[in-house]
């Protein structure tokens, strides 16, 4: 029997596409690729349980076929697209709520629940899961894992990492495994397998569930916009707020281009910009969360100190809650949502580097220059923190690529590749929120160096055979002896 | 009306952008969780198609049909999904793809009968026995009452249509109806891609109409609302439309009814044409909320979700469509309301297929509110809101 007629007898025929207009919907995500780079899946299979997962995942062992498992699909660097064909697995319909466990703060899901799936669940419990990218109605628990994407409340609760306690995987052999410490919240006992599955981009396992530690649901919050002459400025009032001993919940440095992407809704209101002083270079985004008068004490007292560091705080509150909805709320206008707005003639293209806290703004200047000198269209820089309680920036480095032009795609790889190794130079790291996909695999040992020959032995332990997403983090058969 | 080729940016946009935001209110999505079935999936099949990708096989025409064509992913993006679906079953009707066989008779008997459910076309005169309501003639009204097809030559439905017509005849608003000579809107052709069959038929329609000399159509029912009203615009017609909610929210909030309002906690179903694809959301609550205690459900307004009914979907994919109107109903019962009410015949009978929970006419609703306030234990609507 041919693998799809095993996958069809395994499964059942309802669970097993294979009609050339599926294979075309199945095979692409967010990222900038030509039409010639397209590489449609020769079979989308619908699994509903782990041991369905098992089934495709023994017979694509068997036939040496890749496996390559997805989610929402609004991957930004082709992290879920099956480049060498072979079986895609729609998570999506393992999107099932296991169990809230109210006392103990924890939600066990299927991996294909949406992030908003799970909030929806556990709302009614008072508490939430605080890992929130903007994509969070679409992006589901198991590609949060495994693409390791951002969140807007980082600086508070840190990314999905943070918030997973335990998680379900079916090997490259198709053994299932319980990766984590169950529904304890850290543990010092063997090595941390659980860690390895962020941003692993399904190349050592399928994440099929995941136990996930909740927060309750804070009372109320106050969004804030401040205006800074410099990055640099933005960075030590920030600084300052925590030696102040403030709590943030959200905390996001914008360059003055990038604010255009995020106030689509104030143009549609006002017909025109948003205006900020001239001399405005950063648009610093902070939150408090908590208790009212915590909040109002604690913005209070962070409002005050920004007259130390030159900023002034955005009165308009239009301009404050656009971004908002643009970021967290997307409570868009019907029928006028930002993405098909902002994206009528280009695709949003970025680089994720991650750099130390002092090299904000000398890095920002380096992303104009290769953005200028690749001849791309600057959409502007987000410097989110994701880390909890520190500075830690995760970057939007963004441009806009036209995917039908084959040369605008190269010189985004391009402008992609020169600023991920300018990061590792300036001693930091070449991702934050996308991974690596195919895209930064020829390079990897630029931010590995030596320790990527553990890394492929680690991807040998897992997945034997290299059928496993292959391609992504490291060339196909890389792995293989 | 643009054709599918017209679209080819926005299906290029949607393919650009991919942000999915249409599937988390797609009750097809939701259902079946195939990705061909919601909107992104579809725009991609759409923009594949154009690009010679892949022919057309029977998973494209179900990736064509399988959607109510109720609008939700309109809601959550800037592109017109709803209007490229309508394109695409053209395209490929166009394309030598046969109709479903049970468009097909739907089709049939709106050539023969004039109306989609196979009746006689006298069948339109059956409601409106006994009320005494004037035939339109040329010059003669300035209101019509337009009942269309599936409320009129449905016994079960005739109620709604009574309960609308002596409501207007209450308060006093002098109406005329067309009976067995009212047409059929043609919605239901335009849905399942049948568009030269509906220009052509509109066109009698709007002839029709302005022949009358009327100046304002007041409808029973929302498929026929929109289908109308964009038509008549279309076409630089100076008659109004209005769905009989609004007409009669009016009359409700300038005191001409007296009512009897209840505390029965009721919630209120919007119907997608009437609602997210008419913009008509306020009227039909204000009436509830005039009778009885209305209860949302969490998804309502703009985020309604769609009863299965809508687009052929009820016809050519029978259980889904039912799976639709269950998941509809779950919704409703957990708000602890005793009664779903509804403006839309087709929303009506759909609900009704699911047991546990009453379903009943916005104007019917109304009626008894009004029939109990006239027996002497009434007040003034303008106190009861």
């Amino acid at each position: 029997m041919s693998y799809t007629e095993e996958l069809i007898a395994a499964l059942g025929k309802e669970k097993v596409l294979l009609d050339p207009s599926e294979m075309f919907v199945y095979g692409a995500d967010w990222s900038p690729r030509t039409p010639d780079e397209f590489v449609p899946p020769d079979v989308v299979v619908l699994p509903r349980t782990t041991r369905d997962v098992q089934r495709i995942v023994k017979i694509a062992y068997q036939h040496e076929v890749p496996v390559t498992a997805g989610g929402g699909l609004t991957g930004m660097l082709g992290g879920a697209v099956p480049i060498y064909g072979g079986i895609y697995v729609d998570t999506t319909t393992m999107n099932s709520i296991v169990e809230v466990d109210q006392r103990n703060q924890t939600v066990r899901v299927q991996a294909g629940a949406t992030l908003q799936e799970v909030n929806d669940a556990v709302q009614p419990y008072d508490l939430w899961l605080p890992h929130q990218p903007e994509s969070k109605w679409v992006s589901t628990v198991g590609a949060a894992i495994a693409c390791d994407n951002d969140s807007t409340f980082g600086v508070r609760y840190g990314k999905i990492l943070n918030c997973l306690l335990s998680a379900e995987i079916v090997t490259g052999t198709g053994e299932i495994l319980e990766l984590g410490h169950r529904k304890a919240h850290f543990t010092s006992s063997g090595y941390k397998l659980k860690d390895l599955l962020a941003g692993s981009e399904g190349t050592l396992g399928i994440i099929t569930e995941a136990t996930l530690k909740l927060e309750p649901i804070p009372a109320s919050r106050k969004v804030d916009m401040l205006v800074f002459p410099r990055m640099g400025a933005a960075v030590d009032y920030l600084s300052r707020l925590l030696k102040a001993g403030l709590c943030l919940e959200a905390a996001h440095i914008n360059c003055k281009r990038r604010l255009k992407f995020y106030t689509h809704s104030y143009r549609l209101k006002y017909g025109k910009d948003p205006e900020i002083p001239a001399w405005a270079e950063a648009l610093l985004a902070i939150a408090f969360a908590g208790d009212a008068e915590v909040v109002d004490t604690q913005r209070a007292y962070a409002l005050k100190l920004a007259k130390d560091f030159e900023g002034q705080l955005v009165e308009e509150r239009e301009i404050v809650e656009s971004w908002w909805a643009s970021k967290y709320t997307l409570d868009f206008e019907p029928f006028k949502q930002k993405w098909p707005e902002s994206q009528k003639q280009k695709k949003f293209g970025a680089a994720d580097p991650g750099i130390p806290v002092g090299r904000l703004e000398e890095f920002y200047h380096k992303f104009i220059e290769t953005a200028e000198k690749k001849n791309l269209e600057i959409l502007g820089m987000n410097a989110y923190l994701e880390h909890p309680n520190s500075i830690g920036f995760s970057l939007s480095c963004a441009v806009f690529v036209d995917y039908r032009n084959p040369d605008e795609v190269k010189r985004f790889r391009e402008f992609h590749d020169e600023l991920s190794k300018l990061a590792v130079a300036f001693e930091g790291t070449m991702s934050t929120f996308m991974s690596d996909t195919y895209q930064k695999a020829p390079y990897l040992e630029v931010e590995h160096g030596p320790s990527l020959k553990y890394m492929r032995e680690v991807k040998r332990i897992f997945d034997p055979k290299g059928i496993l997403n292959p391609g992504k983090k490291f060339p196909k058969g890389a792995n293989k002896k | 009306m643009s054709g599918l080729e017209e679209f080819r940016d926005e299906l290029e946009t949607c393919f650009g952008t991919s942000c999915g935001f249409c599937e988390r209110g797609c009750p097809v999505y939701q259902a079946m969780k195939i990705k061909t079935l919601c909107m992104k999936g579809r725009n991609r099949t759409m923009l594949g198609l154009l690009q010679g990708k892949f022919e057309i096989s029977p998973a494209v025409v179900q990736a064509a049909f399988e959607c109510t064509l109720c609008g939700n992913c309109d809601r959550w993006c800037s592109l017109k999904n709803t209007e490229h679906t309508r394109a695409f079953r053209e395209y490929l009707m166009k394309h030598g793809v046969e109709p479903m066989k049970e468009h097909s008779s739907i089709l049939l008997s709106i050539k023969n009968y004039g109306n989609p459910w196979f009746q006689p076309r006298s069948a339109r005169n059956r409601w409106s026995r006994g009320l005494n309501l004037p035939k339109a003639a040329p010059g003669q009204q300035d209101v019509l009452f337009f009942a269309g097809c599936t409320s009129a030559v449905t016994k079960q439905l005739n109620k709604g249509l009574v309960a609308s017509a002596k409501l207007l005849q209450k308060a006093g608003v002098k109406f005329a109806i067309m009976g067995q000579d009212e047409p059929c809107c043609g919605s239901t052709l335009l849905r399942v891609g049948q568009t030269d069959a509906f220009k052509e038929l509109s066109e009698e329609n709007i002839k029709k109409l302005e022949a009358l000399g009327i100046k304002k159509i007041v409808t029973a029912c929302p498929g026929c609302y929109t289908t109308l009203k964009k038509a008549l615009e279309e076409s630089g017609s100076k008659i109004k439309v209005e769905h009989i909610s609004q007409e009669i929210a009016r009359l409700v909030k300038q005191g001409k009814l007296k009512l009897k309002k209840s505390s029965e906690r009721m919630t209120y179903h919007d119907p997608c044409h009437l609602g997210r694809l008419g913009g008509v959301f306020e009227e039909p609550r204000d009436i509830v909320k005039a009778v009885a205690n209305l209860i949302e459900m969490p998804n309502n307004r703009y985020e309604s979700r769609c009863c299965g009914a809508g687009a052929g979907l009820q016809s050519a994919f029978p259980k889904l469509s039912k799976d639709l109107a269950a998941k509809r109903v779950a919704e409703a019962k957990a708000t602890g309301a005793t009664t779903i009410v509804t403006s839309c015949p087709f929303c009506e009978t759909q609900l009704r297929t699911v047991p546990g929970i009453k379903v009943m006419d916005l104007l019917e609703l109304l009626l008894d509110a009004v029939e109990s306030g006239e027996k002497g234990n009434g007040q003034r609507n303008e106190k009861a809101g």
